[in-house]
């Protein structure tokens, strides 16, 4: 797949695995295993780089006495992955069309 | 390898970082292994599944923008406050000033020293111009018969070349020794301004 492609699908899945319930980054790697593989190195510039796109935001918690990052996401976070469902949907059309059985064949 | 390991190698490699990236960068893989520890992988099997330590290393220091990299090696030792700041401007035109007055004296005396040194070079020349002259002279007061001359001339000429030896040696690490001195200097002045780079 186009690196730049798969960059911005990364990007998308990690703020959905963080929608509904904020979530940090060892379960993060986990949730998203069964859709995508996706390694911790990879896993870390994605998390700065949202982050500093303010599309998440973080926190940290005090776990087991020590202290975990929790990653939540923001309303632009959230209008991205709004963003991805209605251009996936534009891309859709247009594989339906290219993959298409020609009438006239 | 164990975590503290792992951390310690991690560490060494970003080195060229700033700070916070650093700690923030060691955070993020201290919280995975403890994860991965918790989730029931031994230490050693929760460092290994983070991969080759090189890559991870690359990736962070990828991932930093390169103005970020670059910015960080001329950064300030530290920062000014707004007051700091304030007296700097305010104080502009006394400071300016003193601080020209106070370089043009340091300018003025290293070229000062250096005068000496070039004098003391130039010394040595003379002399050696001068024993070679004496052997000139010497060598033709032997065709002329004046042997008693030539002789003393003679002498003269190698007293002479002994003296430039020494001089020229002694003028020699004199020189060596203020480039080292300026070179220092300039190395404290420049390290009192930019953050020791580590490699």
């Amino acid at each position: 797949m186009d690196k730049q492609l798969k960059r911005g699908m990364l990007d998308v899945c990690v703020l959905k695995a963080i929608k509904s319930e904020d979530s940090y980054g060892y379960r993060i790697i986990k949730d998203m295993k069964p859709y995508v593989e996706i390694s911790e190195s990879t896993l870390y510039p994605i998390l700065r780089r949202l982050e500093a796109s303010q599309l998440i935001s973080v926190y940290s918690v005090e776990h087991n006495g020590r202290l975990r990052k929790y990653y939540h996401i923001t309303q632009s976070g959230l209008q991205r992955i709004e963003d991805f469902k209605t251009e996936w949907e534009e891309i859709m059309t247009i594989y339906e069309y290219v993959t298409k059985e020609d009438d006239n064949e | 390898m164990n975590k503290t390991e792992f951390m310690t190698e991690l560490s060494h490699r970003l080195s060229g970082l700033n700070n916070e990236d650093i700690k923030k960068s060691l955070a993020y893989y201290n919280e995975i292994i403890e994860d991965s520890k918790e989730d029931g992988m031994s230490e050693e099997e929760a460092v290994a599944s983070l991969g080759d330590i090189d890559e991870i290393a690359t990736q962070i220091v990828m991932d930093t923008p390169i103005t970020k990299l670059v910015k960080e090696k001329v950064k300030s030792t530290r920062t000014l406050q707004t007051w700091e700041i304030l007296l700097i401007i305010l104080g502009s035109p006394i400071w300016f000033s003193i601080g020209i007055a106070v370089a043009s004296v340091i300018f003025s005396l290293y070229v000062a020293v250096w005068a000496i040194v070039f004098s003391l070079f130039v010394t040595v020349f003379a002399l050696f111009v001068s024993a070679f002259a004496f052997l000139i002279a010497a060598v033709w007061l032997l065709f002329t018969k004046a042997f008693t001359q030539s002789a003393l001339f003679l002498g003269a000429a190698f007293v002479i070349a002994g003296v430039t030896i020494l001089l020229y040696l002694g003028t020699y690490y004199i020189a060596k020794g203020i480039a080292i001195l300026t070179k220092n200097i300039f190395k404290a002045i420049k390290r009192s301004f930019v953050k020791k780079e580590e490699i």
